[in-house]
């Protein structure tokens, strides 16, 4: 390979890694969502505890971002807007993905 | 119960920080919505245009000995942001700080007291805001802070103001490398005392900041695009903290 054309690659290579790396930082901090006066944030983790909860017990208690315990008293409206947020910000993570993906070498 | 954001604005010999500002407030009303308050001095309140959304108050004691990044710096007054706040929840905001979006909004709606962010990250990927190795304390970032006023938060902001007239005793006693003040170590200290010497809550994201080496070739009302190292590209729909004063004249 050409040293000039092993450059461009690395230069794509580069720009895409730098979108995506800021591309997930931006999701990440679109996560936070705030319910019932605390701070959540609508990852994975939340998700599944809030619907594991939610299958046997109609209000519970979790932790915010912060280790502080919250009252959950509406399981569905809360899981809800968990899925929500996630997926917005999933969502717009993906778009700018897939646009990356088209540009990697 | 009012709320509103607090800036402090303070001219330099080489940066225009009202033109910052000017920006800083225009995305504040366009995404926060809220009403502004603005701390200057006298000479750069004359700058000003008015603007129907915006108090200003204006002190002219202003500590002008301090610098950072080799340049004059007198953002110095923060400490006293209780005082100077007019609301009952109050985001301070460094005028560099760029609000795309309504996040902060939405972290006043909570019951903290007292929020503050904990990390930050370089947008350009080089790691050039870590500064783990240069105390003994993890920093904080002071570029933004949402307040309520209680007796506990009035608590932090004197222990600030004790910190500030006594900084050089602290920077020895926590061996921060970095003499001139700076808010972040002022409010990483004072939290670390008023915490017990243990942790304390936080905004739980980092700051995305564009270095001092960055170029700012664009902004508008979405983000703004951005030169570093001869890349070019472009972030939108997020807050951005920016330390290239050169943004003044983009």
């Amino acid at each position: 390979m050409e040293p000039l054309e092993l450059k461009k690659i690395s230069d794509i290579s580069f720009d895409a890694n730098l979108q995506k790396y800021n591309a997930l930082k931006k999701a990440q901090s679109d996560l936070i969502t705030v319910y019932n006066n605390h701070i959540f944030r609508a990852d994975a983790h939340t998700i599944c505890l809030t619907r594991t909860l939610a299958e046997t017990h109609k209000e519970f208690y979790m932790l915010d971002t912060n280790d502080n315990p919250v009252s959950i008293t509406d399981p569905q409206a809360f899981l809800a807007t968990l899925i929500a947020r996630n997926q917005s910000a999933l969502n717009t993570y993906h778009q700018l993905h897939q646009t990356l993906k088209n540009k990697k070498v | 119960m009012r709320r509103g954001v607090l800036l402090y604005c303070f001219n330099t010999p080489e940066t225009a920080y009202h033109r910052i500002a000017n920006r800083c407030v225009q995305l504040i009303e366009q995404n926060l919505k809220l009403p502004i308050t603005i701390v200057c001095d006298s000479s750069t309140l004359s700058q000003w245009q008015p603007r129907p959304n915006c108090d200003f108050v204006t002190i002219d004691e202003v500590d002008r000995t301090n610098t950072k990044l080799s340049k004059p710096w007198y953002n110095t007054e923060r400490h006293l942001a209780y005082d100077h706040s007019p609301y009952d929840h109050t985001v301070v905001m460094d005028v560099d700080y760029f609000c795309f979006t309504d996040k902060l909004l939405r972290l006043m709606d909570t019951d903290y007291d007292f929020l503050i962010h904990k990390n930050a990250h370089d947008v350009t990927d080089r790691n050039t805001l870590k500064y783990n190795r240069e105390s003994m304390l993890d920093l904080v970032w002071a570029t933004v802070l949402i307040f309520r006023k209680t007796d506990r938060v009035k608590k932090i902001f004197d222990t600030v103001r004790l910190i500030k007239n006594n900084y050089q005793h602290f920077c020895k006693l926590y061996r921060i490398s970095y003499s001139n003040f700076r808010n972040d170590y002022a409010f990483a200290i004072a939290l670390n005392q008023l915490s017990g010497f243990v942790d304390f809550d936080s905004i739980p994201e980092s700051i995305a900041t564009v270095p001092a080496d960055a170029d700012i070739l664009t902004v508008n009302n979405e983000g703004m695009t951005i030169s570093s190292m001869d890349k070019q590209f472009t972030l939108q729909h997020q807050d951005l903290h920016v330390l290239n004063k050169e943004i003044a004249d983009v």
